[in-house]
């Protein structure tokens, strides 16, 4: 991985009205990685995206893509994937796609070969003569990816990019994304699905109400939050597992746990602890999960309702 | 440069493929001609099917009614509007005068008393043992005597201007020719002495050109004017449309972060303009087939309709349809980018285009008196400009000046609102909350 910073984002502020949406927020982005910006609804992620686009411009601060603070020039070299449908729904897909090559300053006979690859790679080989309306809404984010990236950008800027996608899908484009990071391209795409963020990104940016609150490779980051997590899967009622001496916060779904143990304290305890009332699938002695650290960072307040497939 | 030939290429071809597109196109000028001559038609049907009874209490008259007789002209129309119909209807006619049935009765006694029957039938309206009427003329008995007598015409409608235009002045041409029979004026003396004059209009220009036809050249303003006004209000509408939808399905977002708002704009609008001239174009030649197909019957019939068209205004045309056409297109755009759905865009267009209709609504006297100083203030007025300057240029000859001021003063407007407009846009395209107060916009316009 090169350290050579491609974005930089500097106390960058964004206010609308009497929100204020982003507050000097900072991180930079290596050349080369995939790095998460994460962060719960209404953290900035969106609207930090839309700045990084030359879209919106930031009140105060700096935003410097491939070593220049010249929106315009770096335009045709950026993708982007904005977060709701940004797509003609009465346009063709083929006809869509190579305006939207067009518009980043490719000509369509040079960009058709492309996008034709593309469509086959993305299994939508038989919709490209459909219009967009006649898609489902899986294969609207499939095109909608694939005009992020079919004018050859260096770097990717995707708003939840796998939103709407099946598990097959979801599959297929973590390894095109990865395919992509190894082309040396650089990918910054923001979620809020833990889970999957863990699956590929190298580096997280976690932000909160407009700040960054964690920052660094995700790796590292986890092993700053220490050994100390025990990952459980059980069979049976495991509501006890919180109020077991040795844990200090626990966080039970049905037939799997994580639990933060109370420093000093004994894996090995707690795992006797539970076999007599459990019967344990598995139980691992790990750093905590990147939703872990994200409840423990950006407020337990997100637990209760937190959707059922961010349990990993 | 290529990104926005990108967006006028996109926007051009989504419209011109559309079906509704190359339906208006097709049908529009058939609709036209249909609302124009389709009333007329009608008019003459009705004047041709009328079963009328003419009571003549001075029973001398019988010669003027009797079915080998054909009718005179017109002697002496009640009003213009009632003597260009019954020109406009003859002339669809072939040329033929129209028949209108009448059954004579001849009453020497009480006129009154001798109609009371017929007036019970035009009561029963068919629905007795009697034919139909549709009217009753009673011809008072001292009509020759009195010079205050009245016909009177009994219908069961009162509007039917053309039937009564026609009696009365078939009983008042033989009125007079009786009245000269009675000073031994034989029949053809008669009719020579009461043979009428027509008035014919002619235009002069300074050139010395004399044209005739001016009441067609009144009708072809119309059709020009309207030709101005309905491509802008029709693709007006679509750019708002478009760009409201762009903002809802938040493709500007993918635009906005491809290109600079001002090539975009640029682009759509550019691309707008060409998708309307393509429609006046093809109404333009589908009008001029027409008319050399029609033209040549009319000509059979003795109307010159080339008379009324002077094909160098065509170029003009072109001119004041542009910056007519561009005028509006940026205010539609505004409409659109600050709203958020096609019905906050259209209630803050409505008023704006009540005001642009104005030189259409006011047509009539504008055409009538191109040189009335009405139509010279709204031919240099920003916005009616090019509307009533056109309308003007059709049926007479402004001075040059006028005109040139006419095209500096839309270009004028047409680069101030397209600059408006880009500012406006660029914020306005992106801000998705409520829309914007007049204070907002002003606040945008000098910071954007």
């Amino acid at each position: 991985m090169s350290s050579d910073v491609v974005l930089a984002v500097r106390g960058v502020n964004k206010t609308f009205g009497s929100v204020r949406a982003v507050d000097a927020l900072s991180f930079s982005v290596a050349r080369g990685t995939i790095t998460g910006l994460l962060g719960r609804n209404g953290a900035g992620k969106t609207t930090t995206l839309r700045m990084i686009n030359g879209i919106f411009l930031p009140d105060s601060g700096t935003i410097e893509l491939f070593g220049t603070t010249d929106a315009a020039a770096a335009r045709d070299r950026i993708g982007y994937l904005p977060e709701e449908r940004g797509l003609y729904r009465k346009m063709k897909v083929i006809d869509q796609l190579l305006f939207l090559a067009e518009i980043k300053g490719h000509r369509p006979s040079d960009a058709k070969p492309r996008a034709e690859t593309w469509l086959r790679r993305f299994d939508l080989w038989e919709k490209r003569a459909s219009k967009l309306e006649e898609l489902s809404k899986g294969n609207q984010q499939k095109v909608q990816l694939i005009g992020a990236l079919l004018h050859d950008p260096e770097v990717l800027t995707l708003d939840e990019p796998m939103s709407g996608l099946d598990p097959v899908n979801v599959v297929l484009v973590r390894s095109i994304f990865k395919e992509l990071k190894a082309e040396g391209r650089t990918i910054l795409l923001s979620t809020h699905m833990m889970g999957e963020a863990e699956k590929m990104v190298d580096d997280i940016v976690l932000i909160h109400e407009g700040r960054t609150v964690l920052a660094g490779e995700l790796e590292h980051v986890k092993s700053s939050f220490g050994s100390n997590t025990v990952h459980l899967a059980f069979e049976g009622d495991g509501s006890f597992l919180a109020g077991l001496p040795g844990v200090s916060s626990a966080r039970v779904d049905t037939n799997a746990a994580e639990l933060r143990l109370v420093p000093g304290s004994d894996p090995q305890a707690v795992l006797a602890a539970v076999v007599p009332k459990l019967r344990v699938t598995r139980f691992e002695i790990a750093a905590p999960s990147l939703e872990e650290i994200f409840i423990d960072r950006v407020g337990a307040g997100t637990v209760a309702n937190r959707p059922a497939e961010v349990a990993s | 440069m290529s990104k926005t030939l990108a967006v006028l290429k996109r926007e051009y071809l989504e419209v011109v493929r559309k079906k509704s597109f190359i339906i208006m196109t097709l049908i529009f000028p058939f609709l036209m001609a249909a609302l124009m001559f389709v009333p007329t038609l009608l008019m003459m049907k009705g004047i041709e099917g009328k079963r009328v009874v003419v009571v003549d209490g001075t029973a001398r008259l019988q010669e003027a009614f009797s079915a080998k007789r054909p009718t005179p002209p017109p002697e002496q129309p009640a009003s213009k509007a009632a003597r260009e119909l019954g020109k406009r209807a003859e002339t669809q006619a072939g040329g033929k005068a129209l028949e209108l049935k009448t059954d004579y009765v001849a009453a020497t006694g009480d006129a009154k008393a001798a109609a009371q029957p017929y007036l019970d039938r035009l009561r029963e309206n068919g629905s007795g043992r009697h034919e139909r009427l549709d009217g009753v003329l009673l011809i008072p008995s001292d009509a020759f005597t009195n010079t205050d007598a009245k016909l009177v015409y009994y219908s069961r409608a009162v509007s039917d201007i053309m039937t009564e235009e026609r009696l009365a002045s078939t009983v008042n041409h033989a009125l007079s020719r009786e009245r000269l029979a009675g000073r031994g004026i034989g029949a053809v003396e008669a009719d020579r002495l009461l043979k009428r004059l027509e008035l014919e209009g002619v235009k002069v220009s300074k050139s010395g050109e004399e044209k005739k036809g001016g009441e067609l050249s009144f009708l072809v303003g119309f059709i020009f004017a309207a030709l101005l006004l309905f491509p802008t209000m029709i693709h007006g509408q679509e750019v708002m449309r478009g760009i409201v939808q762009e903002k809802t399905e938040r493709v500007v977002e993918i635009l906005i972060s491809s290109m600079p708002s001002f090539d975009l704009l640029s682009g759509k609008v550019m691309g707008l303009a060409l998708v309307g001239l393509t429609q006046v174009g093809a109404w333009l030649a589908m009008g001029g087939a027409m008319a050399v197909y029609t033209g040549g019957a009319a000509l059979v019939a003795g109307v010159n309709v080339f008379q009324a068209v002077d094909l160098r205004v065509i170029p003009w045309f072109f001119v004041f349809f542009l910056l007519g056409y561009l005028t509006f297109v940026c205010i539609y755009a505004v409409g659109g980018a600050i709203s958020n759905s096609d019905k906050e865009a259209q209630q803050f267009m409505g008023p704006i285009m009540m005001v642009a209709m104005v030189p259409w609504m006011l047509a009539f006297p504008i055409l009538q008196n191109p040189e009335s100083t009405l139509a010279t203030v709204l031919s240099l007025v920003p916005v009616f400009t090019p509307i009533t300057m056109f309308m003007r240029i059709i049926v007479s000859e402004p001075p040059l000046w006028q005109i040139g001021i006419s095209v500096a003063v839309s270009v004028a407007t047409v680069v101030a609102f397209f600059w408006m407009t880009a500012k406006i846009f660029r914020v306005g395209i992106l801000s998705y909350g409520k829309r914007p107060s007049p204070a907002e916009l002003w606040r945008w316009l000098k910071v954007a």
